[in-house]
């Protein structure tokens, strides 16, 4: 009976939620007569829609691990440096601010930093370096890892402080009394106590750069980037029977995101352990 | 070798911290100096890095209809999305605590759902419906109930915790007692304990619809992140403009939830040790 105030809630969900997301599958379940197949699901997985899944999960991957690395390090620094008193509370408002700014305002920035007009490539093209003679482009990917790093670097540091904060000096002192090392601590107990952060952070924004569109949409038109390719088949003027290509790309991006938070779920649990 | 460690570990993060906000600085600066300063690319040198700033360009986009339109229609989408999020949310996650504790992990679940299923996969279902439900997909303000679900994984977190470090029992046992009803309750009593959750709240969902880009582009909606798109393309100094301002918006709206968020949390300590004091 006490369920009874939940309704509302799910009723909600149901229509907003669940239902768009059930329509994505059955319709990438549907063939061209109206009968169950599951051949534009394997569609979705081959030829050039395969290349670009192998293509936005080596961006996606590769943004992941530079924001895991520098966010880390940020999060570290802002921990460990006692003063000036405010740092700690500037790097972390700035990062709210900074992990939620995906979108327009973001790429607005960089194609006037490092697009093709851009102040620094005109810098560093006067300094004897031309960025752009190579395959350097912000659609591709190094310039994707350079871009989504700038809210992949400071949701880590969102995501990790919490847990740099649950090392305790006494496992410190502990380890030295017994005779370790600086690098025997690190080793043995600190990166052992922050693993589960450190991979959940991964996956985290792992699934962050993989979804985004809005950024990308605006640096670039390589449909090589899932969720632009999805938008030019929802938004395409495509021959008929082609459209359901768009919704078995949704459906596979729903299924890999699904994958990743159902492993970071489990690893936030075990992360919690040493946060008390 | 010693030498070597001692400078990792004193400067170490003193080096983190600086080559990381050159990072964070550089894109900003050079996206303000593309909107304010009026000099080609082509031009730039040292000796002019200081010439024709001008902030004129701000009143230009004035000059087009569609800005000051899908400004106030992203106003209203936001709005509507807060009021549809705290109106849904907070009776909700009060009944949750107070009814169905058991519920908890089934809804925290569902509400990071919105991770699982991103901006471009649900707008591919509600492409999927719109043959189905044109009456209600045609009006702009069809985007609310969808931002809020986009927001859900902040707003619920945030309204939550508000609760978890209420004594929710005992309030509304007090309340009931001293003979308010439900609503009574409700309006009186929970709503203003939970003030600085359901402000944070607010500004997240507002932040979260202001933004949008992903939904609001593929459905043709003219809001304001599509407008600033779209009109970047025409006059480009202009949209630059706009974003930087977007921005700066953007801060001042955390900075307000922050300054929000700590005085009433200072105060209700002041109080509270001064009631300690006074017992």
């Amino acid at each position: 009976m006490a369920w009874i105030g939940l309704v509302p809630f799910f009723a909600f969900l149901t229509l907003f939620l669940f239902i768009p997301a059930f329509s994505v599958f059955s319709e990438a379940l549907r063939g061209a007569n109206g009968k169950f197949t599951l051949d534009s699901l394997r569609e979705g997985i081959s030829g050039q829609n395969l290349e670009a899944f192998k293509f936005s999960i080596k961006f996606s991957a590769g943004a992941a691990f530079v924001g895991v690395v520098f966010g880390t390090l940020l999060a570290y620094a802002a921990v460990i440096t006692k003063r000036p008193k405010w740092l700690r509370s500037l790097i972390t408002s700035f990062s709210g601010v900074a992990a939620n700014m995906g979108g327009l305002t973001l790429a607005f920035a960089f194609v006037s930093l490092l697009g093709r007009q851009g102040v620094l490539t005109k810098i560093l093209a006067a300094l004897g370096w031309d960025l752009y003679s190579g395959n350097f482009g912000l659609g591709e990917i190094p310039g994707l890892i350079t871009v989504y790093s700038y809210f992949n670097i400071p949701l880590m540091v969102l995501v990790t402080i919490p847990a740099i904060d649950g090392l305790r000096t006494s496992w410190r002192e502990a380890c030295a009394n017994l005779g370790g090392t600086t690098w025997t601590y690190w080793r043995r107990i600190g990166l052992p106590v922050l693993a589960p952060s450190i991979m959940g952070g991964f996956l985290l924004l792992f699934t962050n750069s993989f979804s985004a569109f809005a950024t990308a949409r605006v640096l670039t038109d390589n449909s090589k980037i899932v969720p632009l390719r999805i938008g030019f088949f929802l938004g395409g003027d495509l021959s008929v029977g082609e459209d359901s290509i768009g919704y078995s790309l949704a459906a596979w991006m729903i299924i890999v995101m699904a994958v990743c938070m159902w492993l970071y779920w489990i690893l936030r649990r075990r992360a919690e352990k040493w946060q008390s | 070798m010693a030498v070597m460690r001692n400078l990792l570990g004193k400067s170490g993060p003193k080096i983190v911290i600086l080559v990381t906000s050159v990072f964070f600085l550089l894109p900003l600066l050079a996206m303000t100096r593309f909107a304010f300063q009026n000099i080609g690319v082509f031009d730039l040198s040292w000796s002019k890095a200081f010439d024709k700033w001008t902030f004129d360009i701000v009143s230009k986009p004035f000059e087009d209809q569609y800005f000051t339109d899908s400004l106030y229609l992203s106003f209203k989408i936001a709005i509507g999305t807060a009021a549809l999020t705290l109106g849904l949310l907070i009776p909700t996650a009060i009944w949750v605590h107070l009814r169905v504790p058991k519920a908890r992990v089934l809804i925290e679940f569902m509400t990071v759902l919105p991770y699982v299923i991103p901006a471009i996969a649900l707008v591919a279902g509600i492409v999927v419906i719109k043959p189905h439900a044109r009456w209600f997909l045609n009006s702009d303000l069809s985007l609310i109930p969808f931002y809020t679900v986009l927001a859900l994984p902040f707003t619920y977190r945030a309204i939550d915790s508000g609760l978890r470090a209420l004594e929710l029992r005992t309030l509304v046992d007090a309340s009931r007692n001293l003979g308010a009803g439900w609503i009574r309750t409700m309006v009186k009593v929970i709503v203003p304990n939970l003030r600085s959750a359901i402000i944070s709240a607010t500004f997240l969902t507002v932040a979260v619809a202001l933004g949008e880009f992903t939904i609001a582009n593929v459905l043709l909606k003219r809001t304001f992140p599509p407008f600033i798109n779209e009109y970047r393309m025409r006059e480009p100094r202009a949209g630059y403009a706009l974003a930087v301002l977007s921005l700066l918006f953007t801060i001042f709206i955390f900075g307000l939830l922050s300054v929000a968020l700590r005085s009433p949390s200072a105060k209700s300590h002041q109080n509270s040790t001064k009631s300690r004091e006074m017992s």
